[in-house]
């Protein structure tokens, strides 16, 4: 009985092996969808992260102007990612975190895509003292629970509607008025959260909302939905969608002759890569929100780009580039700090300051405020154009000119 | 008019859920046994048509055949591997059984082909016809018209030609088929890859204009359900008219309550139909 | 037999004295959270043999009930855990009294599509917190918030309920409850002819089951402090609580919880070993593994165990034959 529990219990140690720091490493826990139905965006993340690390490790020279690249404040000690899969579960992402925390002696941690495992793990986080920085979940209960460990990069919901709505009334400038918009929202807790903050920007705004539209992600047709905006004739249709229902809106967009003025895809399903390669080429002159854009041949983005193409074979998106984004913010603050100590890391997050130029992001910088919120968060409005995306709006960030209306596929 | 459109939609999609419920259908008929899989065969039918669209360059006439081949031989696999010998046990070995097999299925899908969606190229099947206003695209047509000679098909072979009265046989009454010299175990095995063939079809079809990844089968497999109960558990043709009924009726219903309630209404539809006449409109009694 | 007991309850009682740390006492509280949702979908699925497929309606329930009173009214959530029970034992009622005059597979279809049901309607429901779900206290305000650091007291509770469902079950078992869901589950139509009450007993199967199973959930929400309409009510939470069940034996007292025992512990290990990959892997091993009990072993490993003890114990007996 004895020799089946000892034997037992060195199969469950080989199992799970406790990470030994390796002298001079830091160790940051990434926690990603890798597998599942989100699984394609989490191995694109993971990438990105990846790609990111590198570089502030200094294993790409060519690469200037990221901060703390080299590390200069940790005497020759590097970054480690230790990525960890939570399936999209909730109670997974928990476990994994303990898991990161526990044996992989994690000094913070990354991620996690969906809202609600990001929700649930930054809980554990919070609980042990471990910094976590998130790169990509809007959700905005994340950053309101009055925890100190948390903090979030990305701009979120309120932010996204409110440029939306900024970028519409401006077109008033270019001689094509947008009086009346649809919503078209997938009803999970990220196309709600959208929607919500659309409908309040879109009240403020003076503007009209004739068609509010939520679906199920994952469904099989969406003809009727599609017959109801033919129906009501919005002028701008606004789609909180993931990549899937997306493609088949496209695609049936197509099929029914339906061509709005103009197109908004609230990212995820519009930046997938997957959709520009599926339906990109009846999709012409979709908008899309992105802090993200490849930028001018030869600048620092599009060298950034051109590694994580040759890592991954697609082009950067805006998701992977805001987890980029983050990992950068959290290397700065490590190194700010100088150790791997946690209580170290997160006054050093806190204190965070990053300029605009200092970011391949078009936030106008990183500063948290007291929620842990990045408070400088902000978003250009890209356009499909041929088969990539050029940043269009604010005018001062455009890289190509607007086209309107939305083209589709002619 | 956009009723019609409406109506139009939903029966071409109806014509497509008939075809592949009607080999779910059909094994119900022959030995109480529900395939949870079923969504997976269907799944397993669109990546098909990628693999010969992408690898041999080939079209729908293609595809469409290679579907039923594939999915007839691994229908056949599954029975004489598994579904012949939990027929004979206990409920939970039946239910775990086919339910086991859709998640290996959907799984192996995974790994082999990533999560990342893919579609076929737009141009396979291509154009819109358009009658007095209503847009039909290609694809739909075609997979709906195909959808509709091969499920009409299976039910003229079930009852004008000798093999199918031995099927029909074996499902009504298995032992007095023995003594008629009817092998049971080569009609069950023939249902399976008939039921396997249908739904790789049907898959095949929805291919040309849905998107392609693993995860499909989980929200057919549930529709192929209600349209199986709607129809009767047995009864091909009643596979026919229930798949087209709720081809309608999910269309209609998203466009008038909303597309999330139109769920609703077809599981609230499909729980009904269990309740109150659980044989459905033409199926026999369980 | 007893001594087998003895042991299984010492190792349970020691677990997380033995393996310290916060992962592997978080491993033990799951381990045993499925153990309490497998026992308790064992009793209606595997003593009576009626095979719901759709118990994540109650494990939903449960969960969303302590939630649901710490949003609305800030009080603590343990207060909400009986009121779970209590729609969830309407619900059974609700739902069991017309299903049950379904023979198997159509009984089955049919809680899969109720589940299913309740499911959307949650999720579009924004009184329950729609499809962004509901949080728990963040930070705890009183003990009894139950918002513990460590899993330790989680896994202590946790052994607590379990040791009470396992407890009623051995005893209705060894009595004339367990003897009519026996005859029920092997032939419904000669129970009824031997004047077995085939209805009422199957209703006590569902409402007992359907009590622990929101006892489960409420646990999970606990600990977990969040859920959502997929955490709650998503097919896999009924599928997984099947597989456990059946991987160590249903209609077993002990087979849940060898299941749990054996399926935690490796879900964790492939996901740590090769979730880093993202192939999966995890779901094509539990799909393998139902495939294998269903073909070869339905009866689980605790069935396995039995045959080949008999089968040992024959040898032995042919070989003192032969020897004397």
């Amino acid at each position: 009985m004895g020799r089946l529990l000892g034997s037992g219990l060195l199969a469950l140690a080989v199992a799970f092996p406790s990470g030994a720091m390796a002298q001079g490493n830091i160790k940051v826990g990434v926690l990603l969808p890798l597998s599942g139905n989100a699984a394609s965006a989490g191995q694109q993340s993971k990438a990105g992260v990846e790609l990111a690390v590198e570089i502030v490790n200094g294993k790409h020279p060519g690469i200037e102007g990221m901060p703390a690249t080299g590390l200069p404040n940790l005497n020759g000690g590097r970054l480690e990612p230790v990525f960890a899969d939570h399936q999209g579960n909730p109670s997974t992402g928990q476990s994994q975190a303990l898991r990161l925390i526990q044996q992989d002696k994690v000094a913070a941690l990354l991620g996690a895509y969906q809202s609600s495992v990001t929700f649930a793990a930054t809980a554990v986080a919070e609980r042990y003292g471990i910094p976590w920085v998130v790169g990509d979940s809007v959700a905005a209960n994340i950053t309101g629970r009055g925890f100190r460990f948390v903090f979030r990069v990305t701009p979120v919901a309120r932010d996204f509607a409110y440029s939306y709505v900024d970028f519409l009334r401006d077109l008033k400038d270019h001689g094509m008025a947008v009086r009346t918009l649809a919503i078209v929202y997938e009803n999970t807790d990220y196309g709600t959260s959208i929607a919500d903050a659309l409908r309040t920007a879109i009240r403020e705004a003076g503007l009209q909302l004739t068609a509010d539209i939520s679906y199920s992600a994952n469904t099989t047709d969406v003809s009727s939905q599609v017959l109801q905006l033919k129906d009501r004739k919005p002028d701008a249709v606004v789609f909180v969608s993931y990549t899937a229902d997306t493609i088949l809106y496209m695609k049936t967009m197509k099929q029914l002759d339906y061509r709005p003025k103009v197109v908004i895809g609230d990212d995820s399903g519009f930046s997938d890569p997957a959709f520009i390669k599926n339906v990109g080429a009846i999709a012409q002159g979709a908008m899309n929100r992105s802090a993200w854009d490849i930028g001018k041949p030869g600048s620092v983005t599009a060298k950034i780009n051109d590694l994580f193409k040759a890592k991954t074979g697609f082009d950067l998106d805006d998701t992977s580039a805001r987890n980029m984004q983050a990992m950068f913010a959290l290397a700065d603050a490590i190194n700010r700090a100088g150790s791997a100590s946690a209580d170290a890391i997160q006054a050093a997050l806190a204190a965070t300051d990053l300029q605009a130029d200092q970011l391949m992001m078009g936030y106008r910088g990183v500063k948290f405020d007291a929620t842990g919120q990045n408070t400088l968060a902000a978003t250009y409005l890209i356009q499909l154009q041929g088969d990539r995306y050029v940043a269009v709006w604010p005018a001062r960030s455009a890289t190509a000119g607007l086209q309107l209306p939305y083209k589709g596929w002619q | 008019m956009t009723i019609l459109q409406i109506i139009a939609g939903g029966l071409l999609l109806g014509a497509v859920y008939a075809l592949f419920s009607a080999g779910l259908t059909l094994i119900w008929g022959m030995m109480n046994v529900i395939n949870f899989a079923h969504g997976e065969f269907v799944m397993i039918g669109m990546y098909v048509a990628y693999l010969v669209v992408t690898y041999l360059h080939g079209g729908p006439l293609v595809f469409g055949p290679a579907a039923a081949v594939v999915l007839s031989l691994l229908g056949v696999s599954v029975y004489f591997g598994l579904i012949r010998h939990v027929m004979r046990g206990p409920m939970i070995a039946q239910i775990l059984g086919t339910f086991g097999l859709a998640l290996l299925l959907r799984y192996l899908a995974f790994w082999l082909f990533g999560a990342n969606f893919k579609t076929l190229p737009d141009d396979l099947i291509p154009g819109t016809l358009n009658i007095g206003g209503i847009l039909i695209g290609m694809p739909q047509l075609a997979a709906g018209a195909v959808a509709l000679v091969l499920t009409i098909g299976m039910h003229l072979m079930l009852t004008r030609t000798a093999i199918g009265s031995q099927l029909l046989a074996v499902s009504e009454d298995r032992e007095a088929a023995m003594l008629m010299g009817i092998r049971p175990d080569r009609m069950l095995a023939l249902a399976w890859a008939l039921s396997a063939a249908g739904a790789g079809i049907a898959g095949a079809m929805i291919a040309t204009f849905y998107y392609i990844v693993p995860t499909v089968g989980e929200s057919l497999a549930l529709t192929a359900f209600v349209v199986v109960a709607f129809g009767g558990f047995g009864s091909v043709p009643g596979a026919l008219i229930a798949g087209l009924l709720i081809g309608v009726i999910q269309s209609l219903s998203a466009y008038v309550f909303g597309p999330v309630l139109k769920d609703v209404v077809v599981y609230a539809l499909f729980v009904g139909v269990l309740w109150v006449r659980p044989q459905g409109l033409l199926g026999k009694i369980a | 037999m007893r001594l087998g007991l003895g042991l299984v309850a010492l190792a349970l009682l020691a677990y997380p004295l033995v393996l310290r740390g916060a992962f592997y006492e978080r491993m033990g509280a799951d381990l045993l959270l499925a153990a309490i949702g497998a026992s308790a979908w064992n009793i209606v699925g595997g003593y009576a043999g009626q095979i719901s497929v759709g118990h994540a309606m109650f494990f939903g329930i449960g969960a969303y009930a302590p939630l649901l009173v710490f949003t609305h009214w800030q009080m603590a959530p343990l207060i909400g855990v009986p009121g779970g029970v209590i729609v969830s034992l309407a619900v059974a009622v609700v739902v069991g009294m017309p299903t049950f005059r379904l023979q198997g597979h159509y009984f089955s279809m049919a809680t899969i599509a109720v589940a299913e049901l309740i499911r959307i309607v949650v999720g579009n429901w924004d009184a329950v917190g729609a499809a962004v779900g509901l949080m728990g206290p963040a930070v705890p305000r009183t003990v009894l918030d139950l918002t513990f650091r460590s899993a330790v007291p989680y896994y202590y509770i946790f052994l607590a309920v379990l040791a009470v469902i396992l407890g009623l079950t051995f005893v209705l078992e060894n009595g004339r409850a367990g003897y009519y869901w026996r005859a029920i589950r092997a032939s419904e139509r000669a129970a009824r002819s031997l004047g077995v009450p085939v209805r009422r007993y199957k209703l006590f199967a569902l409402l007992l089951s359907a009590g622990f199973t929101s006892l489960a959930g409420s646990l999970y929400a606990l600990m977990v402090g969040f859920i959502d309409p997929e955490s709650g009510f998503g097919i896999l939470v009924s599928v997984e609580m099947i597989i456990t069940a059946a991987l160590g034996g249903v209609g077993t007292l002990l087979g849940p919880l060898l299941g749990a025992a054996i399926l935690v512990p490796l879900k964790t290990a492939t996901n740590s070993l090769l979730g880093g990959g993202g192939s999966g892997l995890t779901y094509i091993l539990y799909g393998g593994i139902i495939v294998v009990i269903a073909r070869f072993q339905p009866g689980g490993l605790i069935d396995l165990g039995r045959r080949l003890l008999v089968r040992a114990r024959g040898r032995a007996g042919r070989a003192e034959a032969h020897a004397a």
